[in-house]
Order: structure tokens, then sequence, then C-alpha cells
């Protein structure tokens, strides 16, 4: 520390003492406030003066100065966008540089119902269309599997076939549109689909933007959508990887890592952006094993966050998770390389805090939530409807939802400069606590044996479990409070506008799937099924085959996905999750 | 005094449990005997571990929408199997023009988001003082 700051610290400190001993104490004194001049007449006075962080692990004072971040340092810890280790952003330019996207996370029903709405979607400027899919997708079923029964088209859309995919994307511009899904156990599959739907449109794949989400980890972690075992289902993930790394353009994104179910299903703050770090770094070591160089996937791969409720926790998280990311990755993969440093940040805004009780009230919750991602730098935002806890949310609660980050950025201008509170002694002791946590979870992790260990054992699972039942407690004695649900509550409720999905889907989804099975070439599907089985099977004796091009074929052949996932459930056998409340 | 015995299930393939474990927990920390199945279960193998477990409750957690369907099937197999003693609640997102139908299916209780877990604990010891075994 120069002589300068040192001096400029001493008189800081002095003067901190004053403060203490000639104001504060008239204000508050052993915990309790004290009525004084500053009280305006009749004003209710808080009867306990300690206040703790949104994930509940940090206290937080009364005031921050610049002797709470004496120890950051402003050049090599703070620094500048763009440059290591990227706390203010990873954009030089940041918000001044990149158009927010307009965009919907989006599907219901039969491919046929999805396709209207896609088009909709597509003529109010929608550019970025995820294709939700329903649960016997996400899972290797078909639509006519009796597992089935009653979820075809609930929660997404039906894919069963190839054709599927056909009706959904006739006529939308494949070459003009982002386009992508969250499946995560079925990554080698989903990325099929798409390079097979531009190819028979006519589209070369490689000029085609499709983002997978292809993140096994997060189903054996909450989301539940699991199928393999982890460690089979890391193997088919990182297959998917190489392939996108090896034959498609920069514009195909094969994987990113969710952190979302940890932190809602209980983790804190601190233990969200450790164990995303470990997770995500255990999945660019997967693909590093199949020949791909983290310089190639990091650029094309991004953490996908929440954003929860506590402003100020929150975009430190982002600033801190950026700083995190670069150390660790720096001295994990021996480069400084910023493709390698330099982490892309996602956020899917914090769906888990939106209450069922005065739904309305969930749109000023979500608008700031995005505000914590847009004052915490980072790249790409989706946002959940307001209606959400209640059922799929409805065309109109999704605009309104998608306008949010326009309102915040045109109106309000809060995107005029990158990192506005980047030098906040308060948001930045926080961003240094929020890293210093973290590194400690990375560390246990690693501790652990890894990620995949982490997920095996049941680690995360526990740790969430455990997070989460506190919440609750707190939430139900009131020590924690939830407007509308345990303050300024309202006896009776409005009924508010909610979306039905209709019935008729699952019949008529059925019947196309069976339409399809009658006119493909089913000694060609046969084929191909046998010829993805002997490449799973080599996988399962450890021989390393990549999946994804028996794959392609199986699909292109319009085997089902109950066909094709039948096969593999064969040879990998199924995961069975432990029991842990 | 015999402990009151629960098993909390969700039916469908929906794999999003948290609500379902936070409720295991609650019960159990309220004195209950808690079965906790875990996800993506059949109603054969819901009514199937009821029985055998002897069970005085079944908590189904559903936010997919199945919960007509699910809820059908339950109580169906529980006539069939003739223990329509053991009494069945739901919880998750249950629109609240389908809270009627549950119930006239038979359906004791449907608890939605936000629910204070005393109240369940609460309504499951009132259901089952009511019922004498």
């Amino acid at each position: 520390m120069s002589a300068l700051k040192e001096e400029f610290l001493n008189r800081f400190k002095i003067k901190l003492i004053k403060w203490k001993e000639e104001i504060l104490k008239g204000r508050v004194a052993n915990g309790e406030i004290k009525p004084e001049f500053w009280t305006r007449h009749g004003q209710k006075e808080k009867t306990k003066v300690e206040f703790k962080s949104g994930s509940g692990e940090f206290l937080i004072k009364e005031i921050f100065t610049p002797l709470d971040i004496a120890e950051i340092d402003p050049i090599d810890q703070i620094g500048l966008p763009g440059d290591f280790p990227y706390a203010r952003g990873r954009d030089p330019l940041g918000p001044q540089a990149v158009n927010l996207p307009l965009k919907f996370y989006s599907g219901y029903g039969s491919s046929e119902e999805a396709k209207e709405r896609y088009q909709r979607l597509y003529q109010a400027g929608g550019r970025f269309i995820v294709l939700a899919l329903d649960l016997p997708t996400q899972i290797g079923y078909d639509s006519d599997s009796p597992i089935a029964a009653g979820e075809v088209g609930k929660v997404g859309i039906a894919l069963d076939t190839l054709a599927d995919m056909d009706q959904l994307f006739e006529g939308l511009p494949l070459d003009r549109i982002s386009t992508g899904t969250v499946g995560n156990s079925i990554g080698p599959w989903a990325l099929a689909m798409f390079y097979l739907t531009g190819q028979k449109a006519g589209v070369d794949p490689s000029k085609m933007k499709v983002n997978l989400q292809n993140d096994p980890f997060k189903e054996y972690t909450g989301r539940g959508t699991f199928i393999f075992p982890p460690r089979v289902a890391l193997d088919l993930a990182s297959d998917t990887v190489a392939y996108v790394c090896k034959y498609l353009s920069h514009h195909w994104e094969p994987q990113y890592h969710c952190t979302t179910t940890l932190r809602w299903g209980g983790c804190n703050v601190t233990q969200e952006v450790g164990f995303g770090v470990a997770n995500l770094i255990a999945y660019i070591e997967a693909a590093q094993k199949k020949g791909v160089d983290p310089e190639q996937l990091i650029p094309r791969t991004n953490l996908h966050m929440t954003a929860d409720m506590d402003l100020f926790e929150e975009v430190a998280k982002f600033r801190a998770v950026r700083r995190l990311w670069a150390k660790i990755a720096k001295r994990r993969f021996g480069t400084g390389d910023p493709r390698v440093t330099s982490l892309r940040l996602t956020v899917y805004t914090g769906a888990n805090r939106l209450t069922a009780q005065q739904p309305l009230n969930n749109i000023i919750r979500v608008t700031i939530q995005v505000l914590a991602a847009m004052l915490g730098s980072v790249e790409t935002i989706s946002i959940p409807a307001y209606d959400e806890a209640h059922a799929l949310p409805t065309a109109e609660s999704t605009r309104l939802a998608s306008l949010t980050p326009h309102i915040l950025n045109d109106e309000c201008m809060v995107g005029n400069t990158t990192d506005p509170l980047g030098g906040s002694y308060y948001v930045e002791w926080l961003t240094s606590k929020i890293e210093e946590g973290a590194n400690e979870w990375y560390n246990e992790v690693e501790a652990r044996g890894g990620a995949l260990a982490a997920v095996e054992s049941g680690y995360y699972l526990r740790q969430m479990a455990d997070g989460l039942y506190k919440y609750y407690k707190e939430v139900e004695s009131g020590e924690r409070k939830l407007i509308g649900v345990n303050k300024f509550t309202i006896a009776k409720e409005e009924p508010i506008q909610l979306f039905k999905s209709d019935l008729e889907g699952e019949r008529k989804q059925i019947e196309r799937l069976k339409k399809v099975k009658q006119e493909r070439d089913n000694d060609n599907v046969q084929k191909c099924l046998n010829e993805l089985k002997k490449v799973a099977q080599n996988k399962a004796d450890g021989k390393g085959d990549n999946i994804v091009s028996a794959m392609i074929e199986a699909v292109r052949s319009y085997a089902s996905i109950g066909e094709i996932f039948g096969v593999l459930r064969q040879v990998f056998g199924e995961y069975r999750p432990p029991m842990i409340i | 005094m015999r402990k009151i015995r629960v098993l909390i299930a969700k039916p469908g393939l929906d794999g999003h449990e948290s609500g379902a474990r936070l409720i295991a927990r609650a019960l159990r920390d309220a004195g209950m005997e808690v079965i906790y199945l875990g996800v993506r279960q059949t109603p054969k193998v819901i009514v199937d571990s009821a029985l055998q477990e002897d069970v005085d409750v079944i908590g189904l957690s559903i936010l997919s929408g199945i919960h007509k369907e699910a809820a059908l099937s339950v109580m169906q197999l529980l006539k069939e199997s003739g223990a329509a003693h053991i009494s069945l609640i739901v919880g998750g997102i249950v629109p609240k023009e389908d809270v009627a139908e549950l119930n006239r299916i038979g359906v004791k209780g449907v608890f939605g988001p936000g629910t204070n877990t005393r109240e369940v604990v609460k309504f499951i010891k009132e259901l089952h003082n009511n019922e004498p075994k």
C-alpha cells in the first residue's frame, strides 16, 4: 500500500471514529434506536438494528466506507471492463455496444399449435425463439408411451420425430433467427434435430444460430428430467460439445451450465457461484478430453444464473463470478487468453421468488431482478411472466416480461454506461465477500473429487435441502418478510387470467406420430437404431466413439425419440435418484 | 399413540421436487412418520407403497398440470384396494377452478404455492383425529 493511500485511510479512520462517537451514538446505542431530531413527529422507529443480505449470508453494517475496500486493489481486482479479471464486465463497452434482443421462451401443445405461435412471435419482432419441450420429450419418451399420458404438450411442445420439427419451422427463416432448446438429457438428439431441420430447409447448418443447454448436471440437482446415470449423461453431453466444436460454426453454442436449479433449490449466493464454477469447469474438462480446446469452447458457452431479490447482492454476484472464473480458469487451463478467462453470463430472473399471492406484485419483483442483471453487466436476460406461480404464462404476460429490459434500457437509461455500481464501497465489499465464500465452496467440491462426484454422491442435494428448509422456516416465522405472503396480505384475492392448455393436443400429437411411423422406411429405421446401439455399446465398453453421427442418421430416418432413447436405455440403464429430504 | 404416517410422492414426469422435499421435512419435524417416494412415480406404485407402509395420508406434489388425472387414478386405485380410509391431499400449482373438481373426486385438501407448512400439519392432524382407525 502506498504511503499516500495509507495516510488517506488513517485520516478516514479518525473521521469514522468521530462520526460514531459524535453522531451515530445519538441515534443508536446498545442496539436500540433513540428518538432524536431526525425523527418526524409520529414516525415509527424500528426496534431492531440487524440487517442481513438476501441470501442471509452477510451481516450488513449501517454504512460502508473506503475502509471496507482498503484491501481491494482498484487496479488488479476492480480494474476495467474487457480486462482481466473482468469484475466490471466481459465486454469493454457492454451495454453501449450491444442491442438487447427481444427474447421468448415459448411453446406448448402440438407442433402444429406451437408453429402458429412462433410465427406470431416472429412477426412481433422476436428473433430469439427457444423451444420449451414437454416432459416426455425431455426424458426421451414418445407421446404415445403410457408414462407420457396426460403430459403431452403440457409444459412445452411435444417433439416425437423430425417431422414435428419440419412442421414447426416451416416458413421461419432459420438463418435469421436464433433458436435452441433447454433439453439436457437429450443433447445429441437435440443437436441432430436442429441440424437436420436446417439441412432439409435448404439452410446451411453452419449459418444457423443454435443454442443448446445440454446441461445434464442440473437434472440431478432439482430439475429432475434425468435419464441416465450422471457419468453417462456427462459423456453424451460432451459428445455433443465435441461434435459442434469440430464440425459446426461458432454460431452454434453446444452447452451452458445453469445454476438456477441450485439456487432455487436452496443454495445460498456463494454456493451458487462456487458450485456453478466447479460444474462449468467439469464440462470444459470433459470436452477437453475429447479434443476440444478451452479457447474454442468457453467463448461458445456461458454460465446461466438466476437473479434473486437482493439487488446489490445480486449485482455483486455477477461481478464476483466473473472475477472468480478469471482466476480459476487462468490457473486451471494455464493461460491468460481472454477467450478462456472471460466468462459470459446469462440470467433467467428468479421465477422462484414469484408469489401466487397478489401476482401483480411479481411485475415489480421481476423488474428489480432484471435491473440487477443489467447493472451486473450480464450478456443475456430471460424473464419469467408474473403469472408463472399459477400456471403457464399467457401471451400478454409473456410480452410484458420481455419488454422489461427495454423499458429499463431505453427509458431509464440503465445501459448508458458499463458497471455503474463499480467503486461503490458496499458493492465492492459484497463482491469480494461473495468471491471469497464462493472460492471456498469451489475448493470443497474439488476436494470431494470434482463436480461429477458431488452430483453422484448427493452432496449438492443435501446442501440444497438444508438451505431451502431454512429459507421457508424464516418466511413462516415472519423473520423474512414477503409482501403479500406474510406482510400486507389480503384476505380474498382476485382471480387472474390464466392460460389453458389444449387437451386435444395430446390426441393430435399421437395421431401424427402414428402416421409418421406408417409412412417412413421401417427397415431403414431399424438399421439406424441397430447402428446407434452398436456405438452406444462401444461407449459402455469404454471405447470412445462419438455418438452424434449415429444419432443424426437415426433422427434422419424418422426414428422417434422414444425408440432412440429406448435403445440407449437398454445399453446404459436408468438413474435412480437418492431420497434426500 | 401411533404416529401419523404420510407418504409424499410426485406423480408424472415433472422433476421439480423442492416443494415435495420441503413438505416432507416439515411433516417429519412435526412428529409424523414420512415416507418420501420422490419423483416420477406412477399412481400404481404410489398406492402400492401406501398400502405396504400402512399410511394414513398420501400427499401428491404436482406442478405440471396433471393434478386431475393423477388424483383420479390414485383415488380409483385406493377404492379398488379397499383403502378408502387413506386420505389424499394435493400440493402445487392447481388453478382455482380445479380445486372444487379435485374435492369432488375425493381429494381432502389442496394446497397452493405459498402455503404455510404449519397449515398443512394442522390440516392433517385434524383429519386424522376425526377418523378413528
